[in-house]
């Protein structure tokens, strides 16, 4: 039966990867020459429309910001969905990062790990130099390589590494559950007010409050970056100190 | 059309892991792998007009396609939250039923469930 | 407040709501959070009627309205639409989730997390329904699965979390294909909103050849996935039978719709458009049939209601298809793609009635085996239910999809076999709805009451009772069937004028709702129902519905059936590009 099932299950897969074969050759192996419309048009316009030098940027945050929101919208169901189908299962998160932690007898008292002297202090020293290089890399995504998401991550990391390398947990606020969750749902709601803000100065929903107004409309940029890293970061970070504190 | 190759060959390797293989982490590996081989596809093949990176400066012209770049960012992201979701969700998976592997999962399932 | 802006509040509003209540899960505990949740979900579900009501003297005098998204530069900007498609899509949307947020609060998932999550898929479904840009529909397709998936684990049940695992494999690996589709087609035109690209697709030789067809193909197959018409139905029972009974209510009626009318959009413009549509069409014929007879050969109560879904859908997808191959524009195009949208419609509304009722009763009697429960009607009665809401409200529900007058199910069949009238399709709708018949007699037994030598069933919900909201959502949607029902051909007129065109005689109702010949018919099916279940429950019968049940399902057959109806709609495609020698 077992080797009945095992030619039944290869037959399926060899027919699968053939068909998935055959429709998806001519998309890759095309040779169509790749169009250059919406390249020449951003190279002439895209600083002036949106005031940012970098033109990936412009595009994420100025012409096609609502994907932007979309992928806030699934980053945040994301943690949101993670945290609570872990939590449900009983497993001790950090203290205050299940759902009710605080209330649940099985609450794990603190985090106790077996890290090294090396840990501590490495991770513990560069926690707050890598949160530096992050709010960089959000701040001047207008102007270089980087960005909210970029941003947020290497926030994220910083977080973490805030986090593994505190001895007692209180060096600092930012690795407690209710801290992070509140950036999170802060930033969140500022995202969402500074879309519609276009709308009250007349350019419609996403669309640039600045514009027209005399000011550079790359402000609003470096907000949208802002608010997106600050979010992100403090979404992502929950979710990984949270699952870090396993009870040994 | 070597590049090309290779990454229809990452696409097909990762596809098999998501129908071939029973673990399920390992399907998650499958769907990450064709998530990255679109990824660098998109990116890849947008490159090839130009020559600079799309950040404007005096003198700079002839970038490269910026719009796949910015629709990636994008497409990352929502790959992450989904392997992060499979994830927790495999987790929940091995602590109701004890094992990774799909089949015998699923009978399990059916047999608590009849 | 500009017109684009009060357009696009069904999107943004339910996103606001959904940040008020992640915040009030943040930051506040207790009254005050709640308070700050529920205004949150009132400026969720609450306040986008409002705009649909200020939009409705618009759609109806035929116009749309078509921006870019914060007036950015259409080529590379979002473009967003709103026609009457897309109010009528938004208003089966909003209906179905409001009252099954009021379900909610009496019975199902609660709590500022749900809250949330919910109001956010409420958001990407408005979304879905008004965009014409690929990669934004692309974006709007994963917001709703990821809420989808999450709200289908909400639900402690063993198989909640195999069943969510894999819905979220096969759609996210679709997904994956949707994107190498819109690779291939902007690869071609360098465009990324529909009409950008169907003009670029016409500007070059052969409409793009195989790429593009291919790339049309790739898009199909990821969206039709979750529209779940054979052969991509295999995740669609367990996540519909396992979820809670709102979220089960909400998927059922509305998330397997709006991504076929969004795809409505993307086949109304694209060159090799109708003749996707064609096969969609063929494929839905054949799901209604082959749906039902699976249906039939359930046990669990839920997952009856789930293949009874896909069957439905099937009914959907016949009219959407032939639409389509016609041409939505001409006089039979419209009148099919208006019986599609009403039976879309009301199948919403009486299949999100049959799953929170039946959701109610095995609730309270702790059993979900059709062949165990009995004496329902007695159990609910002792829980409180002086007025027979849930009981009046199912057979309601099993009325309308029965196809029984005054009924809104009678309303849209009649149209839909109106509209198919003569094709082998209308043939294979007729057979569905005999099985349909059969299978709701059988389901309705569970609320017989229980027979003297047959031991009572154990009452696990001693003490339980029925919150008024959920005896209120039971009796609105109950109400809104009857209504549908009662004004079949009001609305299917109202409907026609908003998709396109003005009241043409070439109607889509028949004349006479009530003639003599369609309530023969009727007739017919019931009695074909009728005979059909005693044939059911004889032994061979229950042999045969025992092997249907036993069938192999597994998770590779998921991705199989998704590569081969894939590669077989490209190769449709092809041979019907050609034009003469095949």
């Amino acid at each position: 039966m077992m080797k009945r099932q095992r030619v039944i299950s290869f037959l399926q897969t060899f027919l699968a990867l053939g068909a998935v074969l055959a429709v998806v050759i001519p998309v890759f192996l095309s040779d169509f020459p790749w169009p250059t419309s919406a390249r020449d048009y951003l190279e002439a316009h895209g600083v002036a429309d949106s005031g940012a030098r970098n033109l990936v940027s412009a595009i994420y945050l100025g012409y096609r910001a609502f994907d932007t929101l979309g992928e806030t919208i699934v980053l945040l169901v994301a943690v949101s969905g993670t945290i609570g189908i872990i939590a449900q299962s009983g497993v001790s998160l950090a203290r205050g990062f299940g759902e009710e932690a605080l209330d649940r007898k099985t609450a794990s008292p603190r985090l106790r790990h077996r890290r090294t002297e090396l840990i501590d202090v490495v991770t513990g020293k560069l926690g707050p130099i890598v949160l530096i290089f992050g709010l960089y890399v959000m701040l001047f995504g207008h102007l270089s390589p980087g960005g909210g998401f970029q941003g947020g991550v290497v926030i994220a990391s910083g977080i973490v590494f805030i986090a593994l390398g505190s001895k007692n947990e209180d060096s600092t606020r930012l690795q407690e559950a209710g801290m992070l969750a509140r950036i999170e749902a802060a930033g969140f709601l500022s995202l969402i007010l500074a879309a519609l803000s276009g709308m009250v100065t007349g350019s419609g929903f996403f669309g640039n409050p600045l514009a027209g107004m005399g000011a550079s409309p790359v402000s609003y940029i470096v907000i949208l970056n802002a608010v997106i890293g600050l979010k992100v970061g403090a979404g992502i970070g929950f979710m990984c100190v949270a699952m870090m504190g396993r009870v040994e | 059309m070597l590049d090309r190759l290779l990454l229809l060959l990452l696409f097909l390797i990762g596809f098999w892991g998501i129908i071939a293989r029973r673990n399920i982490i390992k399907k998650i590996f499958g769907l990450t792998i064709i998530n990255s081989a679109v990824v660098i596809l998109f990116i890849l093949e947008g490159s090839r007009i130009g020559n600079s990176t799309p950040i404007m400066s005096s003198g700079i012209a002839d970038v490269v396609d910026p719009v796949p770049q910015a629709l990636m960012l994008t497409a990352i992201v929502i790959g992450v939250c989904i392997t992060a979701l499979a994830l927790a969700m495999a987790f929940r998976l091995y602590r109701s039923a004890g094992t990774f592997d799909i089949d015998e999962i699923r009978r399990k399932i059916h047999d608590e469930a009849s | 407040m500009k017109p684009p802006d009060i357009m696009m509040a069904p999107v943004y509003l339910p996103i606001l709501g959904a940040a008020l209540a992640f915040c009030a899960k943040a930051f506040f505990q207790g009254r005050l959070g709640k308070g700050v949740e529920y205004a949150g979900v009132f400026v969720g579900l609450g306040l986008p009627w409002l705009a649909l009501a200020w939009g409705l003297p618009l759609v109806l005098s035929g116009e749309a309205l078509q921006i870019v998204m914060g007036n950015w530069f259409g080529g590379v900007g979002i473009l967003y639409r709103f026609d009457g498609l897309g109010w009528l899509v938004i208003l089966l949307g909003y209906s179905v989730a409001t009252a099954a947020y009021i379900y909610a609060l009496g019975a199902g998932p609660r709590g500022p997390g749900f809250s949330g999550i919910f109001l956010i898929q409420t958001a990407a479904l408005a979304a879905t329904a008004m965009t014409v840009d690929l990669f934004n529909l692309f974006v709007c397709l994963e917001v709703m699965g990821i809420a989808s998936y999450i709200l289908v684990a909400k639900s402690e049940k063993p198989g909640a979390f195999l069943a969510a695992f894999s819905y979220l494999m096969v759609s996210a690996t679709a997904m994956v294909f949707f994107l190498i589709g819109f690779f291939g087609l902007y690869r071609l035109t360098g465009a990324l909103s529909y009409q950008g690209i169907a003009e670029g697709l016409r500007s070059l030789p052969e409409n793009g050849g195989i790429i593009a067809l291919v790339s049309l193909s790739l898009v199909v197959a990821a969206v039709a996935i979750r529209v779940a018409v054979m052969p991509l139905y295999g995740w669609l029972p367990d996540a519909h039978a396992l979820a809670p009974h709102a979220i089960s209510a909400v998927l059922s009626g509305v998330l397997i719709k709006t991504p076929l009318f969004a795809l409505s959009r993307i086949l109304m413009v694209l060159p090799a458009g109708p003749e996707a549509g064609r096969l969609m069409g063929y494929a839905g014929a054949v799901t209604a049939l082959a749906g039902v007879t699976i249906a039939l050969a359930q046990k669990d109560t839920k997952r009856l209601l789930a293949y009874h879904s896909i069957s439905q859908i099937g009914y959907v997808v016949a009219a959407w298809g032939a639409a389509l191959a016609l041409g939505v524009h001409t006089p039979a195009g419209l009148a099919l793609m208006t019986a599609a949208f009403l039976h879309a419609l009301y199948h919403a509304l009486f299949k999100g009635l049959l799953f929170l009722t039946i959701g109610t009763t095995t609730d309270l009697a702790g059993e979900r085996d059709v062949y165990l429960l009995r004496g329902a009607a007695g159990m609910l009665r002792r829980a409180g239910e002086k007025v027979p809401v849930t009981l009046v409200s199912f057979i309601m529900g099993a009325l309308a999809i029965s196809a029984i007058p005054p009924l809104n199910g009678y309303a849209s069949k009649a149209a839909l076999s109106y509209a198919l009238k003569g094709t082998w399709q209308d043939g294979f709708l007729f057979l569905a709805g005999i099985g349909t018949t059969a299978s709701f007699i059988k389901l309705s037994r569970i609320y017989w009451p229980v027979r003297k030598r047959a031991p009572a069933p154990a009452e696990s919900a001693a003490g339980k009772t029925i919150h008024p909201a959920v005896q209120f959502s039971q009796g609105l949607l109950a109400l809104l069937c009857l209504a549908g029902g009662l004004a079949g051909p009001l609305l299917s007129r109202f409907v026609m004028t908003l998709l396109g065109g003005d009241a043409s005689p070439a109607a889509s109702l028949p004349p006479q709702l009530f003639s003599l010949q369609n309530l023969q018919k009727t007739g017919l099916v019931a009695a074909g129902g009728i005979i059909l279940f005693l044939l059911a429950s004889t032994k061979p019968g229950k042999g045969l519905m025992h092997l249907i049940r036993r069938r192999p399902r597994g998770f590779q057959g998921l991705f199989l059936s998704f590569t081969l109806g894939l590669a077989g709609l490209s190769l449709w495609l092809f041979f019907q590009s050609r034009p003469v020698g095949w």
